[in-house]
């Protein structure tokens, strides 16, 4: 998936262990759960913020994700290290597949 | 276009709606108020209150469903205790002060 022409923010932290690419909604609160929920394990990551970019890019997206990981797309969809994905924000689930400690 | 919403105006929706329906809205007051601009920001770009944690599809017809109070709030607020984007909740959820968490999209499902 070609994400450089778009605007996908990168985040820094002091954990590197995961590569971590989130599409989320601008508009949605358990994509900013989410994020801030990296932010706050201090994960190293980078997102995207669908809605504002050009439809069909955003048409483009959703497609190559369901396709690859035989889902439908919700928000906030995250891929973990290119193999892993997580739909929604639910944080146990996050934890588990991050390796962080409850 | 319809006239642009202010956030005020789309708080007074929201109590409205939930007073209509006999549901509590969100107590976590940081994330009512994302919501609350997520639903002002969708109105104000699409002309409707498309459900702030869902993509529009390309046209309020395609999005009717998934306009605030989405058709399937009526199902995930008694099965969940909340509904999708985490709005509005059950008075029984709001009493047990538990967190929401994502749930199923049934946009696609049904």
């Amino acid at each position: 998936m070609n994400l450089e022409h778009l605007p996908v923010v990168h985040k820094d932290g002091p954990r590197n262990d995961h590569d971590i690419m989130i599409f989320a909604l601008s508009t949605c609160g358990f994509c900013k759960r989410a994020l801030a929920f990296l932010d706050n394990q201090g994960f190293s990551y980078r997102y995207l913020y669908v809605d504002l970019i050009p439809v069909e890019e955003k048409n483009k997206i959703k497609q190559e994700l369901k396709d690859r990981f035989k889902e439908n797309v919700a928000f906030p969809f995250a891929v973990i290290d290119g193999s892993i994905h997580l739909v929604g924000f639910i944080e146990a689930d996050w934890r588990l597949s991050l390796g962080v400690q409850p | 276009m319809s006239q642009s919403k202010t956030r005020e105006k789309t708080e007074l929706f929201t109590r409205m709606v939930a007073q209509k329906q006999g549901w509590v809205l969100n107590p976590d007051k940081e994330f009512y108020e994302s919501l609350v601009d997520g639903l002002t920001a969708n109105y104000n770009r699409y002309g409707y209150y498309l459900c702030p944690c869902r993509d529009s599809e390309g046209s309020r017809e395609q999005d009717r469903h998934a306009i605030c109070p989405c058709i399937w709030s009526f199902k995930d607020i008694p099965q969940y205790g909340h509904c999708y984007c985490a709005l509005y909740f059950s008075p029984e959820f709001a009493a047990s002060a538990k967190p929401p968490a994502s749930i199923p999209d049934r946009r696609y499902q049904e």
